[in-house]
This record gives C-alpha cells, structure tokens and sequence, in this order.
C-alpha cells in the first residue's frame, strides 16, 4: 500500500492506479456489518433496489406488496453505528400505490426528481419524487417484467419495457407515445437494459433462451443474437442452436465501460459476451444456481482492477471475478432468498435485498488498528484492564 | 487477531512468483496428467477391453480451479488432434473425451472382420486429423468428406455416428450403450448414498472407503470426481478433509431420479 502511495506521489504510476488498488482490496473485504442498517419497511420480500447515479445518496427499493420506498444512505449522524433511514414511501395507502409487486424500480438517470416503477399490474408508472404522485402511467396488457431507461441518452429518452408480450415496448417520455416496438423474440422478455457505452444500444432477454442486442434507429430487426456456441452448430442439439443459455435466459447487466454484457439463464450458467460482435468469451463461472422464473438482478463491480460480479444465489450472493471466472466468496446473511443486488460504486459497498424483507448492506472492512498489549496502556498511564477499579490506586500522585 | 484470512488481490501480493519460460507448458502438463489420471480410473474390464477409457470434462473441473484454463487447453488438445470431445447425448453439459490413439485402435479392433471396417477406417482417416467437431450434417459429409448415403448408413450401424435429428449425426463411441447406463445409474447410486447420509453430507475419504453398492459398476473415486467437477455436491474443506456435501438444487437436474 505504501509503495502504491509512494509511487503516484513521485509520479511513477497513474494516479487511477492507486484507485483501482484500494477500490479492489475494498471490494474484497466486504462483510455484513453490525454498524449499518436498513429501516425495514417492506412487509413482504423486496424485489428490486436502485442507487441513483448523480450523487450515489438516495436509493430506491420495490417490493413485492407494491411498496415502493426511498431511503437516504448518507451517514449525517457523526456516530458509526448507522441505519438508513426511509425518507419517504408510496405505501399501501396512496392512492396512486400499484396493485401488485413492483418488479422494477429505477431514478431517472438526471437527477432525483423523478422515478420509474413498473409492476404485474401490467402498469408503468413514472412518479414524481416531491409529490409521489405518477406523472404519466403506461398501461400493457401483460405483466411487465422490467424497465430500463438509458442513463446517458442525450438524444432520446426511451424507456424499454420488458412484458409477457414478446415484443419489446419503447415508451417516449417526451411524447408519452408508445408506438415503437421491437420485435423478434418468441417468448416472454424477462430483461432488458440499455448499454452503458452506445445511448442507442439495447440487449433484451427472453424465455426463448435468447438474447437479442438491437439498435433502436434501426427499422429492420435486432443487430445480432448472441449465440453461446459461436456459430460452431456442431456442440448443440438443432433445437439449442442460436440460443444465449440452454434455458431461460433471465438476467443482463453490461459491464460499466459497455464492452462485455453478462446474461444468466436458468440452466445455472452465466456467460460473459464481447458485446460488439457478441461473441461468446467463454469464460466459465461453474454452476450459478439460477431458480428464477422472473428476471435476476445482478450487479458488477466499477472502478476495481478485477472487477467482480455479484449474483445472487439462492440465499447468498456470490461474487466471482469478471475475466476470470473463479468465484472469489459467498456473502451469507440473509434467512431467505436473494433477489437483487446493487453496488455503490463511490463507497464500494453492496445492497442486497431479498424474500426475508431485509436489505443487508456489505460494507468492506476497515484495516484494524493493531492492538498492543502493555506497550500502548503504560505510555497513556491510564488503568490496565486487569486491575479491579476497586484496587486501583486513585490517591498517590503520578510524581512518585 | 484477526483470525478470518483476508482475500488478498494480486496487486497487493508483493512476492511475485518467479515465472520461467515453461510456466505455461507446466499448466498443460498438469491438465495432461490429469487426464491420463483420470483414464486410468476407468474400467476397462467392464467392457470387455471394448471401449477406449473414457473422462468427462467436468472431471477436470474437480482437480484443477481454474475452469477457463481446463476449458482453453482442452480446445487446443482438440485442435492438435490428441483429443476427441463427444456429446454422449444424456446431459447438454457433459462432454466425454477420450485420446485420438486409443479411440482409433479400439474402433478397428471392434470392426476387424466386419464388411463395414474399410468405411469406418476411412472415416477415421478423413476425421482425425483435420476435424474437431462434435456433429455432422448432410452437406458435410457428402461435400467435404465426399461420402455416399449408403456409407453413412454403414457408418450409423458401426456406431461411429449416432443420429442427432433429420440430416445431422453425432460423433459417437461403439458400444457406449452400456457404458452410459452404468454411468448414470452408478452417478445416482453414489448421489444417493452422500444424500442418506446423516445431514445429506460425507467426508470424501469416508466415501471411497465404502463398500460400493452392486449398481456401482466404476471406481469410486471415478464417481466422485464427476459429481464434485458436476457441482452436484458442494466441496467443503474441513479440518478432517475435504466433506462432499450434497446439493438441492438438483431437483432441476435432468438425471437424478433419486428414490
């Protein structure tokens, strides 16, 4: 560590490097922390979680009873044992509160005054974050799985919506029009998400084992699917020929610099594809145990030098490294099934939240002071533990 | 004292470990090691000196941590011609291999005296050194191999190739009927054992010390390694070895019909 210091101060090293250093070492020192907490709100499990990107303060959850609270995880109290605290809830009693589980909740990527939930009650509802009153609602005729909207579009504000139908749904905000769609999968679209890099870029996942990466200016179908055997049609059966995963392919995060896409499936693999040619990289993370009949949310790492993956499985969340494929630890906490996760990238730390209603937050651990036996006690002449107070010697002065 | 270890990036591993020039060439002997390990385990008598020893990729996954790497020198095995992958057809995942030698000898010895021998030796001929794919289609094997139908049907009777749907066959073992039978059977044995263990979990050397049930026709140790490299039991490091401890989620697993 003092070599990384030494090094950027004389300036042999790029400064980024002294960042990515600390940043990896605190990422894999992550634990459960007794010093902070989540207000538990949510009376049934939370389904979905989103830390906004201007200031990385304000963090959105969605649960399965409709609920959708907003939480402050800034530490203002100057004491370590924190809990963060709800700010402010749509909550059973709101009129405008959605009727069944809110499946995706998401900021508007510009600023905080403004939110998108979408739910199986085939609504989207973009709310305003003063009033916590919707906006604007888009009605679909199916469940709707999930939402993403591009967190640097400049030229659009599109929002994709994920429902039963197997076309993909483009809300224009601007408009409120809803006219655009992409179609091409067969089956239910369990995930879709804009691309960190490219603001026209869009991957969906869909029960069809597919994966599909479209450009929205294009009129004519997706750019590419991607295809796990890389067009070598001789390992498949013909059935699996073409597809992302050999089951349902139901979750999708880009890496933050936009070059690699994940997708998980419901045959317990995760892959890593190049997401300019979409080709397959093959690296192999083993059995991700993947039971999820609705999209899984996972998250990786930013700013680390192996940067990390972060799934739940089951009731845990496991953390694998991106290039590598190893898994590097299982986070164990929760009592019940994990089924989101969101990583703070300014602090390192990661939400989880899951069916036992609680979101755990995973805090890297702080280096210990090393503790010294007698040395530190006599120096500060203060009383040894040992010493029964009873015993101790309160009336001689020290000048003896 | 913190006594939990730390993970520890690389960046902050200060020693580096001295690479030389053979760093490389001693993973891939490791990987090769393994695999003639591997083959050893396997029964031949079983089978009536039959079938070339065959190992499951997923085998590899139990001795070596790094699957990426099994997975990137066992493509150039293949691309060399030394290996053979087969898709055996009763699990997308599972890829047998068996050594391009062994197979060769053992496919002529099973086709000496039979009037479809000359075929098969062609077919080997063509295959083995060029091609490393685990399919076949029509177009392909009358165009770039140049076969007639009637060779191909010779082929599908040897056993060389098995049928995958309209027009396509897979790359296949002679007489590997049997040899999945037992494999699946005795994989659900030994699942089934760890899993009627007192808290569904065993200690490793405690279950290759045990008598083998009369469905178990392979080694033990054969077993244990393709349900370890299969993730079908969780692999726990213990202070009395490694605990093989069985895992739920194969409810989903196609194979295991456990009792």
């Amino acid at each position: 560590m003092l070599s990384f210091l030494y090094a950027r101060q004389s300036g042999l090293d790029d400064p980024v490097r002294l960042r990515r250093a600390e940043s990896t070492r605190r990422v894999l020192s992550l634990e459960l922390n007794y010093d902070r907490d989540v207000d538990r709100i949510h009376g049934n499990g939370i389904n979905t979680l989103d830390i906004e990107v201007v200031e990385g303060r304000y963090m959105l959850s969605g649960g399965s009873d409709g609920v959708i609270v907003v939480y402050d995880l800034e530490n203002s109290s100057r004491k370590p044992h924190y809990t963060c605290k709800a700010v402010c809830t749509v909550g059973r009693s709101s009129r405008y509160v959605h009727k069944f589980s809110v499946e995706t909740v998401q900021w508007y990527p510009h600023d905080t005054g403004m939110f998108i939930s979408s739910s199986f009650d085939k609504t989207v509802k973009v709310w305003d974050t003063e009033t916590l009153k919707p906006a604007e609602e888009f009605q679909f005729d199916g469940n709707v799985y999930c939402h993403h909207m591009s967190t640097i579009a400049r030229k659009h504000s599109l929002v994709a919506v994920g429902t039963k139908d197997p076309k993909v749904q483009l809300c224009d905000l601007k408009s409120g029009s809803r006219i655009h769609i992409l179609q091409g999968h067969r089956g239910e679209i369990l995930s879709v998400r804009w691309s960190p890099r490219y603001e026209h870029i869009l991957a969906t996942a869909s029960t069809d084992s597919r994966v599909r990466v479209w450009d929205v200016r294009r009129a004519s179908g997706s750019l590419f699917t991607l295809d796990q055997h890389n067009g070598d049609k001789s390992k498949a059966s013909s059935e699996a020929a073409n597809t992302a995963h050999n089951g349902r392919a139901n979750g999708l995060c880009f890496t933050d610099d936009g070059l690699y896409l994940l997708t998980t499936g419901t045959d317990d693999r995760m892959r890593l594809w190049n997401s300019a040619t979409g080709e397959n990289t093959l690296v192999n993370y083993g059995k991700v145990v993947n039971e999820s009949r609705k999209g899984l949310k996972f998250a990786v790492s930013r700013g680390c030098s192996p940067e990390f993956v972060f799934v739940p499985c089951g009731s845990s969340v496991a953390v694998y490294g991106l290039h590598s494929g190893e898994q590097i630890t299982m986070l164990r906490g929760h009592y019940n099934n994990v089924d989101c996760c969101e990583f703070h990238s300014d602090n390192q730390e990661l939400y989880s939240g899951g069916k036992d209603c609680n979101i755990l937050a995973w805090v890297p651990v702080l280096r210990q002071p090393d503790i010294e036996d007698e040395g530190v006690n006599s120096a500060k002449g203060g009383t040894q533990a040992a010493v029964n107070p009873a015993f101790e010697d309160a009336w001689s002065s020290d000048e003896d | 004292m913190n006594r939990k270890r730390a993970l520890i990036a690389n960046t902050f591993c200060l020693t580096k470990k001295r690479r030389c020039g053979g760093a490389d060439k001693g993973e891939t002997a490791d990987i090769r090691s393994s695999l003639q390990y591997l083959m050893t385990l396997f029964s031949r008598k079983l089978f009536n000196d039959t079938l070339p020893p065959v190992v499951f990729k997923h085998q590899l996954y139990s001795l070596h941590n790094d699957k990426t790497l099994v997975d990137k020198l066992l493509n150039e095995f293949r691309e060399s011609g030394e290996l053979l992958m087969f898709q055996l057809g009763f699990d997308s995942e599972a890829f047998g291999l068996v050594f391009t030698e062994d197979y060769r000898a053992k496919v002529l010895q099973g086709e000496a005296g039979r009037d479809t021998r000359a075929t098969v030796e062609k077919f080997l001929d063509k295959l083995i050194p060029t091609c490393s794919d685990l399919s076949f289609n029509k177009d392909k094997m009358l165009k770039e191999f140049l076969f007639t139908d009637s060779e191909i049907t010779q082929l599908v009777k040897s056993g060389v190739l098995t049928v995958r749907d309209a027009g396509s066959w897979w790359l296949s073992i002679p007489n590997s009927g049997k040899f999945i039978k037992y494999f699946i059977k005795g994989r659900n044995a030994v699942l089934g054992m760890v899993k009627k263990s007192k808290y569904s979990e065993i200690l490793k050397d405690e279950l290759e010390g045990r008598r083998t049930p009369s469905q178990v026709k392979f080694q033990m140790k054969y077993h244990i390694h393709d349900i370890i490299g299969a993730e079908l039991v969780e692999c726990i490091q213990t202070t009395s070895g490694t605990l093989l401890r069985y895992v739920d989620g194969n409810i989903n697993h196609p194979n295991t019909h456990l009792s």
